[in-house]
């Protein structure tokens, strides 16, 4: 158990009908004990996990400050595993400050961000996907968002990076007994390595590509609606929005910067943005508002790609699609409500493979297939049991984890000596400690010993 | 005592760890004493009669480059060499041979004997001298006072050793020999956590009396390999060695038997090794298994003990017999020496600082198998280690400590100080976590200048290495400058086609002529040095970064009350040795990585804040000095 005795207020800042402040530590008891004075005499001591009813008093002026509720968490029993004490009371930022300082006052410190959880780590009482995992819940902007960081916290993507690890030091260990003792005539078996790895190198990639879709739910999608002038983006922006946020008008040319706005389906975030259409500019204002939306459109997540289904298709058009082949793209075909001069099997030429969906955004016509469309290209669901990686430091040990793997996956194939894959098992190895904070040394040593009996 | 004089450093039992710590404080010129309690088994092989193996024979080599004695001996007394794993990667080969037990025991004496600075002194030590917390000499039983500067204790089995056969057992440190009570009740009352552990060895056989058509033939090497640098001319294999299983009536009489054996029975508290389990062990932790190999290996050329390895036992000796009776080939062969199980007393090593110095005893140093290790190889780099820092302490200079990156050696020692042992402590290769860095093909080239630096190394054995590193210099810069068209057509230099796999120097020489004439030891160094080569230099990128973080300043001034998540224990231990960079907070024994880790958060979350604030006057803030 850690030394000192933390303090901090675990509601938002601002006004609230209740606020929370929590203690952690050894001395959270007597802390309390000081500065909180329970109506009923004999809820002292103060039971466990019962609320109790009372006064905040300052000890030294013997003034009261606000009534409010004690609740005792009695170590290990806690979230940090140390005797954790919460006082709920009014939610004024003078109450909640003020009972900061009678609880540093009576021994407490005040607590670092974070410093809940991290007590919650360094106790053993979660690991740091979990830590994580707590932080995530805390902030989800989104209900799936919630929904996965709250089942991470339960430990699934913890177990099942536990189940990969220990399948992996059951391959090493098998690997390790052999060079170790040589004279046990243990087989050497490649192949049995080979197919022992592939499983687990096909795992860790669908957790890495599940980081796609972990990233689109914690951090959102950012989408850059591109076109020719005046095929009617900004009309399209305020269709996706169902609000006039852009400014509309029959002239080309008429959006010159860029507009961003959030649009939500279905729990995803869009960070849509609008900009100037990719036409010859004619004002210098123009021209920078061009050279922007490029920047844009290259560092977006995904593109709207809008053609003017009433008018035929340009060179312009179809460069502007092979430009950005690389990125996922939905092909808008808009104004559809006008006489069609873009034949389909032209519209299909041109999408290459992309889908593409017809609309009228002034009519509001097949907009909800289109957000539609948006949420399926690009934010693919995970599945309800799917597990899914939400932080890009999982992700990075994840495909550095998957980038050994497959390197030692090469070099069994080119018949390489064992200690050299070894290596890249190893490297994985530590890798997945640093991912769940936990470093043990010897446990491969241990397995073999379970598993093979070696004793020369 | 008769000498009438006193000694620099006295070190107390003359096994792998005494003899390696007397011999090398004796080269650096210290006036050493060496206490035994028979003469007659100094540098004694008391259990398998073989020296090296997987990580042993890496330890063997690293002894040799710092100019220990075991390597030289095992070769000039081995009956039979092997090099092992010789199919495997330069990283994973080592040596290992069969020695004539005796004459290793006569080889080392010789030695010794006529070491300038040292005397070797037969009585047991009952206590270690200790005034003012200062390790001032030894007494023995006889009541000898032998007065010296620091003293290092390698007892081995002896301190406090008890023998276990069947339900029988008698106080020794091997067979019929004496063990050290005394001692052991000494370092209790020192207050050094003192805690028990267990080994066992087989039983000898009668060569005469082993039909040896039942059993395969193991040769040695065509081409033996030796350990040491400084071994000259060919060495030969004098012995075979022969190899056979138990059967699933071997397995009934032991099961049969379970209930005599002191371990099963609950009679031995002390903790075994599980690499190197009794037979009751493996066949009752693996019931599936329908034989265990087992190999006969000859204690030497004159005599006719035959060790039994993997055969080692504590059930009583009629149970011996019985076995033997299951076995083709063995059931008339004559025991010997009946095998037995010992347990003795350990000294958490945990107590010790890297030096092997006790924390406790200033001067009071303690190698082998009292720290928890087994093998004579773990003890005599242990010796080693202490005999050179005791003498170094002596002379006021600083420590010699080796990193886990540099050698076998300060995995060894690291292990054992930081983490302890539940179990007897065998060195592993996968314990090092920069295996294909720590090799037999560059000990020389890790650890020889260091050897050369203490005195250890004779100059002329640098010579050879300089030389050595100058042909292996001129062949590299060969082969890297000559190129050869591949099978597929492309053209690349001969280093970058030592690169594959299944190619070998010799294969490489057929496209070119060489221009020197290299050994066999230098070319699987350059081929090493070739199939590693994308592994060597991220891992010496890894270990440079390691070092770097390791020299991390930690502030005079640091209150480390305040790091969150310390325990008590670890703030104590830091306030109490102030570590002045992250490497000592890492190096202090019982540290847990997670304190160091929660001391590293801290000092970075201190020097953001400090960059942060601080930033307009950053230039003149002293403490960036």
């Amino acid at each position: 158990m850690l030394e000192d005795t933390i303090i901090a207020i675990s509601t938002p800042p601002g006004f609230g009908g209740l606020g929370i402040v929590r203690i952690s530590g050894k001395k959270a008891l007597a802390v309390a004990g000081r500065i909180f004075e329970p109506k009923d005499r004999s809820k002292k001591p103060f039971p466990v996990r019962r609320p109790v009813f009372g006064k905040i008093r300052d000890p030294e002026r013997d003034s009261a400050l606000d009534e409010a509720f004690l609740t005792y968490f009695k170590a290990p029993r806690s979230y940090t595993r140390e005797d954790v004490i919460e006082l709920s009371s009014h939610g004024s930022p003078a109450v909640l400050e003020g009972i900061l300082r009678l609880g540093t006052r009576a021994g407490a410190r005040l607590a670092q961000p974070g410093e809940f959880t991290l007590r919650a780590h360094l106790s053993g009482r979660l690991d740091m996907i979990q830590a994580e995992a707590v932080n995530d819940l805390i902030r989800s902007v989104s209900l799936s968002q919630a929904r996965i960081s709250s089942r991470q916290l339960g430990g699934s993507l913890s177990r099942r990076i536990f189940r990969l690890r220990g399948k992996l030091i059951s391959l090493l260990s098998r690997i390790e007994a052999g060079l170790e003792f040589p004279e046990e005539k243990l087989r050497k078996d490649g192949a049995a390595d080979r197919r022992a790895l592939a499983p687990i190198i096909v795992d860790i990639e669908r957790l890495v590509v599940s980081y796609e879709a972990g990233r689109a739910i914690s951090e959102g999608v950012t989408l850059a609606i591109t076109g020719r002038t005046n095929v009617g983006k900004s009309t399209l922006f305020n269709a996706l929005l169902e609000e006039d946020r852009a400014i509309v008008t029959p002239f080309p040319g008429t959006t010159r910067d860029f507009l961003r706005e959030k649009l939500v389906i279905d729990d995803i975030v869009f960070h849509l943005v609008d900009m100037a259409g990719l036409g010859r500019p004619v004002h210098p204002v123009e021209k920078t508002g061009i050279a922007r939306g490029q920047k844009i459109a290259r560092e977006a997540d995904g593109l709207l790609v809008v053609l003017d289904a009433s008018r035929k298709d340009s060179e312009e058009d179809e460069r502007l699609i092979r430009k950005y082949r690389a990125k996922k793209t939905i092909i808008v075909l808009n104004k559809t409500d006008l006489p069609r001069r873009i034949g389909r099997r032209r519209t299909q030429e041109l999408a290459g493979g992309s889908p593409t969906v017809g609309v009228s955004a002034l009519k509001g016509r097949n907009i909800d297939k289109l957000r539609g469309e948006i949420r399926a290209v690009f934010a693919p669901g995970p599945g309800n049991d799917e597990e899914v990686v939400l932080h890009a430091r999982q992700k990075d040990r994840l495909q550095g984890i998957l980038e050994a793997l497959r390197r030692a996956e090469g070099l069994l194939s080119k018949r390489h000596s064992e200690e050299v894959y070894a290596e890249e098992i190893r490297g994985a190895l530590r890798l997945i400690g640093e991912l769940t904070g936990e470093v043990r040394v010897d446990e491969v040593l241990d397995e073999i010993f379970s598993r093979f009996c070696v004793g020369k | 005592m008769a000498h009438g004089n006193e000694f620099d450093i006295i070190v107390v039992g003359a096994g792998h760890a005494g003899c390696e710590a007397a011999a090398a404080a004796n080269a650096m010129g210290l006036r050493t004493c060496l206490v035994t309690i028979h003469l007659e088994t100094i540098a004694q092989m008391s259990c398998n009669p073989a020296i090296g193996g997987l990580a042993k024979g890496h330890l063997v080599r690293e002894i040799d480059a710092l100019g220990g004695l075991m390597g030289l001996l095992a070769d000039e007394t081995g009956i039979q060499f092997r090099l092992l794993n010789r199919s495997r990667g330069g990283a994973v080969q080592a040596p290992r041979a069969q020695c004539d037990k005796a004459a290793y025991r006569l080889a080392m004496k010789y030695r010794l004997e006529r070491m300038p600075k040292l005397t070797v002194f037969q009585g047991i030590v009952a206590e270690v001298v200790v005034t003012k917390g200062v390790a001032r000499g030894v007494k023995t039983l006889d009541g000898a006072v032998i007065e010296g500067k620091a003293v290092i204790l390698t007892p081995g089995t002896f301190l406090n050793g008890k023998i276990h056969i069947g339900l029988q057992s008698y106080p020794a440190g091997r067979a019929n020999e004496p063990s050290s009570v005394d001692l052991a009740e000494q370092l209790k009352r020192l207050d050094l956590k003192v805690f028990r552990l267990k080994t066992g060895t087989p039983m000898r056989l009668d060569r005469n009396t082993i039909e040896w058509d039942s059993f395969m033939p193991q040769p040695g090497d065509d081409d033996p390999v030796p350990f040491s640098y400084r071994t000259r001319g060919r060495l030969l294999n004098k012995v075979l060695c022969y190899q056979g299983y138990t059967n699933a009536a071997t397995h009934a009489v032991i099961r049969r038997n379970l209930d005599k054996s002191p371990l099963y029975g609950g009679k031995i508290k002390g903790v075994g090794p599980r690499y190197c389990p009794s037979i009751e062990d493996k066949v009752v932790k693996f019931p599936q298994r329908a034989r265990h190999q087992f190999f006969l290996e000859p204690e030497g050329i004159e005599t006719a003990e035959i060790y039994i390895n993997g055969l080692s036992s504590s059930l009583p000796y009629d149970v011996q017999r019985e076995i033997l009776g299951t076995i083709p080939g063995l059931d008339r062969a004559k025991i010997l020496r009946p095998a037995y199980g010992i347990e003795y007393d350990a000294v958490s090593p945990m107590e010790l600082l890297a030096t092997l110095e006790t924390r406790k005893i200033r001067r009071l140093y303690l190698a082998g198998q009292i720290n928890g290790t087994s093998g004579y190889e773990e003890a005599a780099a242990q010796g080693l280690m202490a005999g050179i820092n005791a003498a170094l302490a002596l002379r006021i200079k600083a420590p010699f400590v080796l990193r886990r990156d540099e050698a076998y050696i300060g995995v060894l020692i690291d292990d054992l100080i930081s983490t302890g042992v539940e179990e007897p402590y065998r060195l592993f290769t996968s314990r090092a976590e920069h295996r294909l860095l720590l090799r037999i093909d560059n000990a020389d080239r890790r650890l020889m200048k260091y050897g050369r630096e203490l005195g250890l190394i004779p100059e002329s054995a640098w010579e050879e290495y300089e030389a050595k590193r100058g042909r292996i210099e001129e062949a590299t810069s060969y082969l890297k400058k000559n190129r050869l068209k591949t099978d597929s057509g492309d053209s690349v230099t001969f280093f970058e086609y030592l690169k594959k796999p299944e190619i070998g120097l010799k294969n490489v020489l057929e496209y070119g002529k060489f221009p020197v004439e290299l050994s066999g030891e230098e070319s699987r160094y350059i081929e090493s040095e070739a199939k590693y080569e994308g592994y060597i230099r991220k891992q010496e990128r890894e270990v440079a970064k390691a070092v770097r973080t390791d020299s991390m300043k930690i502030p005079k001034d640091v209150d480390f009350q305040k790091v969150s998540g310390l325990t008590r224990e670890a703030v104590e231990k830091f306030e109490k040795r102030r570590p002045a960079t992250l490497g000592e907070a890492k190096k202090i024994p019982g540290m847990t990585p997670a304190a160091v880790q929660n001391l590293t958060i801290f000092l970075e979350i201190q020097r953001k804040r400090g960059a942060s604030t601080a930033h307009v006057s950053r230039e003149t803030r002293p403490d960036d000095e």
